[in-house]
């Protein structure tokens, strides 16, 4: 049994063609099931674990990586299978091999679920990336070694499905990739930027300022110090043939 | 686009110059140094340490080319090469050494696969060399000799 959460973007009247396209492509493979939107006035935590309740075994966000990000952290507790449309060209999406529209449809009804690894930084999961800036940054490494940043201009980039300057943080591999860029800047020099790449299971980020962290799929802001750490096979989702 | 495999062990882990790492690293992958480390860095694949990257750290890898400084031992189970920027001060530990013009090493050095050792010469078990007694002279010995000496006193006589 399928249940279809709608983003409250999709509202607007220019989705309304597409949506309807999505749905009769959902009729037509026989994985209709109810819809509910997204909107500030539902506890939609609620409205899921009693749907789940009656029985409802996928649970598919029809929207934005945001909208993702948002669902997960809702269902983490209930034991559902994920699937996913994206309505426009997006990261994830992508890195998962869902096309977007009414083509995701297909990808739902072949249904390939596999079982993802998550991220967590402080009670938050997130399944791409989160990012970061500033200088004087420390990170802890699975309380073996430490990282010092001392330099300015950095762009600290935590993935669990991200592809970042060729290459790819897999979410199968049971571990995070951190990419820390550093730019030169020198006057009238060209810029310079140097890349490090590490990967690990857990980390702590400290800063001597706090830092603001922006969890890429939500668009959410936390701040340092911060602990991010993988949780291994945490999600099953429906992913497109061929990815993972 | 990416498959279950064990690429895992592909992905390579890159210290840029702008990092400073403190502590035992150890991973199963590649490691590129370009910056700092201070501790330990274990490996059961290759390393690269850039020229103008800095390393105060015992090292333990496959393969291990070196153009930066490393002061700390270093242990490589197979080929070790130091380019001509290299500087190390430490003892280092490999089967295959491989050293450019230029480069610096300050330390002892132990090479092979150490399957194959090299016997030591044991003194203790070699046999004694008898030295052979010298023979009589004989009457002709004699006179060559006393012919010898004449003659070398001759020339200071005539002056």
């Amino acid at each position: 049994m399928y249940y279809y959460i709608y983003d409250s973007f999709l509202n607007d009247k220019k989705y309304h063609s597409l949506l309807a396209k999505i749905e009769n492509r959902l009729t037509d493979l026989g994985i209709n099931g109810k819809i509910n939107h997204l909107s500030f006035l539902k506890n939609i935590q609620q409205i899921l674990a009693e749907e789940i309740r009656r029985g409802v075994k996928t649970v598919v966000v029809v929207g934005s990586d945001k909208t993702l990000g948002q669902i997960i952290n809702l269902i983490m507790d209930l034991n559902v299978v994920i699937g996913y449309i994206p309505i426009h060209s997006e990261c994830i999406a992508g890195l998962l091999n869902i096309p977007q529209g009414e083509h995701a449809c297909d990808v739902l009804s072949a249904r390939i679920v596999k079982r993802i690894d998550l991220g967590k930084v402080n009670n938050y999961y997130f399944i791409g990336a989160i990012e970061t800036g500033g200088q004087k940054l420390t990170f802890e490494c699975d309380g073996n070694y430490i990282i010092n940043l001392t330099n300015k201009d950095n762009i600290i980039n935590i993935g669990n499905l991200n592809y970042q300057h060729g290459i790819f943080a897999s979410p199968n591999d049971e571990c995070l990739d951190l990419f820390i860029e550093n730019t030169e800047k020198k006057f009238l020099i060209k810029k310079k930027a140097t890349l490090s790449h590490l990967t690990f299971k857990k980390i702590r980020l400290s800063a001597e300022k706090p830092m603001p962290i922006l969890l890429m799929d939500e668009k959410k802001i936390l701040k340092t110090p911060v602990e991010i750490k993988v949780q291994p096979k945490k999600l099953r989702m429906i992913v497109g043939r061929g990815s993972l | 686009m990416f498959k279950e495999t064990p690429a895992n062990n592909e992905t390579e882990t890159i210290i840029g110059p702008s990092v400073k790492i403190e502590g035992d690293f150890i991973t199963e992958g590649n490691i590129i140094v370009e910056g700092m480390v201070c501790g330990t860095i274990k490996t059961s694949r290759d390393l690269r340490v850039g020229s103008k990257s800095k390393i105060f750290a015992n090292v333990s890898a496959e393969n291990v080319l070196i153009a930066g400084e490393v002061q700390g031992n270093i242990r490589v189970k197979e080929k070790l090469e130091l380019t001509s920027t290299a500087k190390i001060y430490g003892d280092i530990k490999t089967n295959i050494l491989i050293i450019a013009s230029g480069s610096v090493l300050n330390g002892k050095c132990q090479m092979g696969d150490g399957k194959n050792k090299t016997p030591k010469p044991n003194f203790s078990k070699q046999e004694k060399i008898e030295l052979k007694a010298r023979p009589a002279a004989t009457d002709e010995d004699e006179e060559l000799e006393s012919m010898i000496k004449t003659e070398t006193k001759s020339p200071r006589a005539k002056t």
